[in-house]
């Protein structure tokens, strides 16, 4: 039995190698990084410098700020409408599933940088189709880029329009597997299609939408593409710089990787502590 | 408590027809039993009775009233399912409840059916657990509560007990029957067990490919089958079909040979038209119908296969001399030790070549 072991590793090896070089080091050695005064030669250990700065750096709590109000309103408004989504799809009425399935799929499959000078050019303040609509109904154009609160909401739209398909397609999976004779036995029992959704499929999809919450989060406190790419690094004035876009500044545009290294536990923490909590509340009655 | 009448009910799936205008009379505190093979349209007949499945033909009427356009919920009935359809989410009360909180009725009256249904299938003390902590037959028994709660005037059962143990479904197949006769209502029962079909109905229907091949109480139906079909189906080991030709007629009936088996003559009485002799018809014997030689009408030898001992009785899987399969049923203290033996049909039925019964 021990030798058959030994060859399984013997298997894996290659692969254990690669994963402790290229994940396994870089976790542990931003760690220690983080301990580190990296804007001096040679780096120094001082384990209050980076972590410290952390605590009183206005940056570092705008950049919080901001990824936290967008985890807040935006993960619940995608998830609520995936929700929304996976309901029509779900629909016996429907016609052609097939193809608004992979429409609704579709926008993970975009390039970020696509998608991000589209979504540039549709909300632009002189000839985007955002502001024309508006107008056209007698509303004022935006300046989605120039403000802090559009460009705020331009943040969310974008993100939502990017997952919101993405959850749907998981939350349709996880409808899929609640079987149709419970569903039937309610309807014998006089209960409506609302109260079927609320009192059936919502408590039994929860494994799922906790699930697609804790992707989402998790997505969220990493927040970088749409900021760097829509909004143009956080802008206006910072006004959109989430803390994927700090760590990133710090990181790779300061040289900084101490405070970098910081930054990205604070995050990883977060999005840790919040899932934690998240399952904690939704965990099942024994 | 209702009847429920079938006129001419029809079911298509586009152009291909899978119920063909049945007609069923079900009368008021009966409990009939739907059994066929699969894909015999017997669930689609019960799903349409509830409701969950649209009615393409014909006329459905519960208590008198026709429900084609009536709305499931509506129509009086209560289904227990196959794979028993309980919430999951919900304890074994909530489960029996949940019907009648949803739809508002009143507290009190909603907590006197659920207690009488816990106690009629003495679950009272598993009210708290969840489907997942329960057994296969405590969730069938929940299952069978929440149709009870909703006191309907007609239980529909679609194969219940198929995904239970063989133990179990004996010990339910008791319970239910004990049901039938607590609430005296009228109960639907669909199964491909032709056994559950026998032991719990007071009549049964038996189809096959969405038409009904004969309705009648379980003995008419075993001793008196309309075809080759019900009389295959029904009776465990089922009956035996030897090939056979007419000879001719005597004053008894008409006087079939065994094919294979110059001396293997029975004669059966038939009141209608005789085949022209020489014509190919099938001889059933069911396996207890064999006896010893010389004991019937015809004497035939068979080559022995296999033996089974039940305790009791013995079945012999034998061959003809012509090579078709015949099972034969004997006292274990009877069964013969030789690899050859000569039996007699004490008892038979004639079917011609198309399976219809002769008489």
């Amino acid at each position: 039995m021990r030798n058959r072991n030994a060859t399984a590793y013997r298997f894996l090896t290659p692969y254990l190698l690669i994963f402790a070089i290229f994940w396994v080091w870089p976790i542990i050695s931003s760690f220690l990084i983080s301990f580190q005064a990296t804007r001096t030669v040679p780096w120094r250990f001082a384990p209050g410098f980076n972590w410290g700065r952390l605590i009183g750096d206005p940056a570092f709590f705008n950049a919080l700020k901001n990824t936290l109000l967008i985890l807040v309103i935006q993960v619940p408004v995608m998830i609520a409408l995936a929700m929304v989504m996976a309901v029509l799809l779900n629909s016996p009425l429907l016609k052609a599933r097939g193809l608004y399935r992979f429409a609704f799929f579709a926008p993970v499959v975009v390039g970020e940088v696509a998608y991000s000078a589209v979504f540039r050019l549709m909300f632009s303040l002189d000839f985007g189709i955002v502001n024309k609509l508006l107008n056209s109904i007698g509303l004022p154009k935006v300046d989605w880029f120039s403000n802090v609160t559009p460009a705020m909401a331009l943040i969310m739209i974008a993100v939502t329009w990017r997952w919101a398909g993405y959850n749907a397609i998981i939350l349709l999976a996880g409808m899929q597997s609640i079987p149709d004779d419970v569903y039937e036995a309610a309807t014998l029992d006089r209960v409506s299609k609302l109260k079927q959704f609320f009192y059936i499929t919502l408590p039994l999809l929860k494994p799922v939408i906790v699930f697609c919450a804790v992707l989402s989060i998790i997505g969220t406190m990493q927040l970088f593409t749409e900021p760097f790419l829509i909004t143009e690094r956080g802008g206006p004035g910072g006004g959109t710089e989430t803390l994927g876009l700090l760590l990133y500044r710090q990181g790779f545009r300061s040289l900084n990787f101490g405070y970098a290294s910081a930054v990205a536990y604070t995050m990883a923490g977060l999005a840790i502590a919040i899932t934690l909590v998240q399952l904690w509340l939704t965990r099942e009655p024994k | 408590m209702a009847t429920v009448t079938l006129t001419n009910v029809a079911k298509r799936f586009g152009a291909f027809e899978v119920v063909h205008g049945a007609n069923i009379d079900i009368a008021d505190g009966e409990f009939v039993v739907f059994v066929g093979p699969s894909g015999c349209g017997k669930s689609t007949l019960l799903r349409m009775i509830a409701g969950l499945e649209d009615i393409s033909g014909g006329e459905i009427a519960i208590g008198g009233k026709v429900v084609n356009d009536v709305e499931p919920a509506d129509r009086g009935i209560a289904m227990v399912f196959q794979s028993y359809a309980l919430y999951p989410h919900m304890s074994v009360e909530q489960n029996l409840s949940f019907g009648l909180r949803m739809t508002g009725n009143p507290k009190a009256d909603t907590e006197r059916r659920v207690n009488r249904a816990a106690e009629i299938l003495r679950i009272s003390e598993l009210m708290e657990r969840r489907p997942k902590k329960l057994s296969g037959g405590q969730r069938q028994r929940v299952a069978i509560g929440r149709a009870i709660v909703r006191e309907p005037q007609v239980f529909l059962f679609d194969e219940p007990l198929s995904n239970l143990d063989a133990e179990l479904r004996v010990q339910m197949r008791v319970e239910i029957s004990r049901l039938h006769k607590e609430l005296g209502a009228t109960m639907v029962y669909v199964t491909h067990d032709q056994t559950e079909a026998m032991t719990l109905a007071d009549r049964i229907v038996v189809l096959r490919a969405g038409h009904i091949e004969q309705i009648g109480r379980p003995l008419e139906l075993y001793d008196n089958p309309d075809n080759i079909f019900v009389a295959g189906f029904v009776g465990s080991p089922k009956m035996n079909f030897i090939k056979a030709h007419i000879v001719g007629r005597d004053a008894k009936g008409v006087v079939v040979e065994l094919a294979g088996e110059e001396k293997a003559r029975v004669v059966q009485p038939l009141t209608g038209v005789a085949p022209e002799p020489g014509s190919k018809v099938i001889v059933g014997v069911r396996p207890e119908h064999f006896g010893v030689a010389g004991e019937g009408d015809a004497d035939l030898t068979v080559a022995i296969d296999v033996v089974e001992h039940l305790g009791g009785t013995s079945f012999l899987y034998a061959r003809t001399a012509h090579g078709d399969d015949v099972v034969i049923q004997r006292d274990a203290a009877k069964v013969p030790e030789t690899s050859n033996v000569t039996v007699s049909i004490r008892k038979s039925y004639l079917f011609d070549e198309k399976g219809m019964r002769l008489r």
